[in-house]
């Protein structure tokens, strides 16, 4: 049960999320993870045990960063957050959307941020709030202006490129095989903004600057492997010229 | 910090005073990267005392199983260095109260190494099957222990045959029928059921709070995701209306 549950919290980061990080998942969890106390391990005399937070809460902050960690404190308690089931996800970064409640109902905007793990998008510049920040005593408090996340399943809508206005949306399959938005009013295809392959080191795969240790793409696509009858240790020490006559003694598995 | 780091290392220390014979070099021509001793352990200088050392990501299965024996062999070298040396250097950044940039790439290079090694026994199980008719791996078997519960056993390899070796005999006691643990299976069973079935009950009690909260939810998703919940059922439920004249 232990591991299922552990399992379960990690799944909790969407995968929106973690293509956005670029990181590996190992480091995420272990960035995530806040471990009070550990039995020493490999050492018979302790059973494998750990104390650690089991849930974390969700909320603007990306998993892996400081703000997140400082607000997930072991022994904090937050409330149960209820999530709708969502089958697929279909509301990107980049994209252009309809604010359907709060002050800035049927307006237009564009999605800058996705939180899957709360079904939230913020939409830039839209459904704000004034907030004060830096207040201490005898200074003057600063009033800023910050976007309040909206529910992607009733609090926005996707727009309908062919005639601008909010739709819902279905995936369908184009006769090419591949697997498309659709807009259930006019049919038209709604493509996925090029801003929804921007992750946290590069705006698209193709402006991704290369750096002093990375492989080359060419050396990457390069075919060298030929079929050999021969086990990798084998061949290895063939083209090493290593020889090896003596005949091990018989084993026994058990 | 550069300097620092160099100066208060113990190891760099040590080799500062030690001077090499120069024929422990030059041995020969080698087409191998340049020799730089035990600095190889630590990062190039110009790496010291940054905030950010960006790197791309690691190595997919994908890609190194179109990569030959000799490609791999390098290039596990090339990792394993590349690993001692970002454990050397998050190792030095904490003795020195600094920060380690970019730790995810300890994670990244794992993640390349364990690909490679899926890879090679990949080739490895591949040829075993074909030649010897056995799998390559370490051998090993679902066996029960004196508790009566199972386990996966994984061999291991013995200079003298089972009869002859008492110790392991005498400290390895599988699938042996023992009539003193019927109370301990039937506790034990227990408290497996009652994990299952708090498990249920908690996952009914969140879907019947999420049709109060969303009474326009999509079901089949619930569905998916909740396969235990009988929806049917709960669906007229005191708990399931929600603060909504219907």
């Amino acid at each position: 049960m232990r591991l299922t549950d552990c399992l379960r919290d990690f799944k909790r980061v969407g995968e929106l999320t973690k293509k956005y990080a670029n990181l590996p998942d190992s480091y995420i969890k272990r960035s995530m993870e806040r471990v009070v106390w550990k039995t020493p391990q490999n050492n018979p005399r302790y059973l494998p045990r750990t104390v650690k937070k089991k849930k974390y809460h969700f909320s603007d902050h990306r998993p892996w960063t400081m703000p997140f960690s400082s607000q997930n404190n072991f022994g904090d308690l937050e409330q149960k957050v209820f999530l709708e089931p969502i089958k697929e996800w279909s509301i990107f970064k980049g994209d252009r959307v309809e604010i359907l409640v709060g002050p800035d109902k049927g307006k237009q905007g564009i999605v800058g941020h996705v939180i899957q793990e709360r079904n939230w998008v913020i939409v830039d510049g839209l459904n704000c709030e004034i907030e004060e920040v830096s207040h201490y005593k005898g200074h003057l408090s600063m009033v800023q202006m910050k976007e309040n996340p909206l529910l992607v399943t009733s609090e926005v809508s996707l727009v309908d490129p062919s005639d601008l206005q909010g739709c819902s949306v279905e995936w369908r399959f184009t006769e090419s095989g591949d697997k498309v938005r659709v807009s259930t009013r006019s049919g038209k295809i709604i493509p996925i903004p090029s801003l929804a392959k921007q992750t946290y080191d590069y705006k698209t795969p193709n402006t991704y600057k290369e750096s002093e240790k990375d492989t080359t793409e060419d050396d990457i696509k390069k075919i060298t492997f030929s079929p050999i009858l021969k086990t990798f240790e084998m061949e290895v020490m063939d083209e090493m010229d290593i020889k090896e006559d003596r005949i091990p003694a018989p084993t026994y598995w058990y | 910090m550069a300097f620092r780091i160099l100066s208060k290392c113990r190891i760099f220390q040590y080799i500062k005073n030690t001077t090499l014979h120069t024929n422990l070099r030059s041995n020969g021509i080698h087409t191998s990267t340049v020799h730089r001793d035990l600095m190889e352990f630590f990062d190039d200088k110009k790496n010291w005392a940054v905030e950010q050392i960006k790197v791309g990501r690691s190595w997919k299965k994908d890609e190194l199983r179109i990569k030959s024996n000799q490609d791999l062999h390098k290039l596990w070298y090339v990792l394993l260095k590349e690993r001692n040396m970002l454990l050397t250097m998050e190792h030095e950044c904490k003795a020195q109260f600094e920060l380690f940039p970019n730790p995810e790439r300890i994670d990244k290079v794992e993640e390349s190494m364990n690909n490679l090694e899926t890879v090679v026994r990949e080739r490895n199980e591949a040829y075993y099957k074909l030649e010897v008719g056995e799998s390559a791996e370490r051998p090993g078997q679902l066996v029960t222990n004196l508790l009566g519960l199972n386990f996966f056993y994984r061999k291991f390899e013995h200079l003298i045959p089972k009869f002859l070796n008492r110790q392991w005999r005498l400290k390895h006691t599988f699938n042996v029928v023992n009539g003193n643990i019927e109370k301990f299976q039937r506790l034990y069973r227990e408290k497996l059921h009652n994990a299952n079935r708090k498990s249920r009950n908690r996952d009914r009690n969140h879907v019947m709070h999420l049709m109060k909260r969303y009474p326009n939810m999509d079901m089949d998703a619930v569905k998916q995701q909740y396969p235990t919940v009988d929806i049917e059922k709960i669906k007229n439920y005191h708990k399931v209306r929600g603060h909504y004249v219907p």
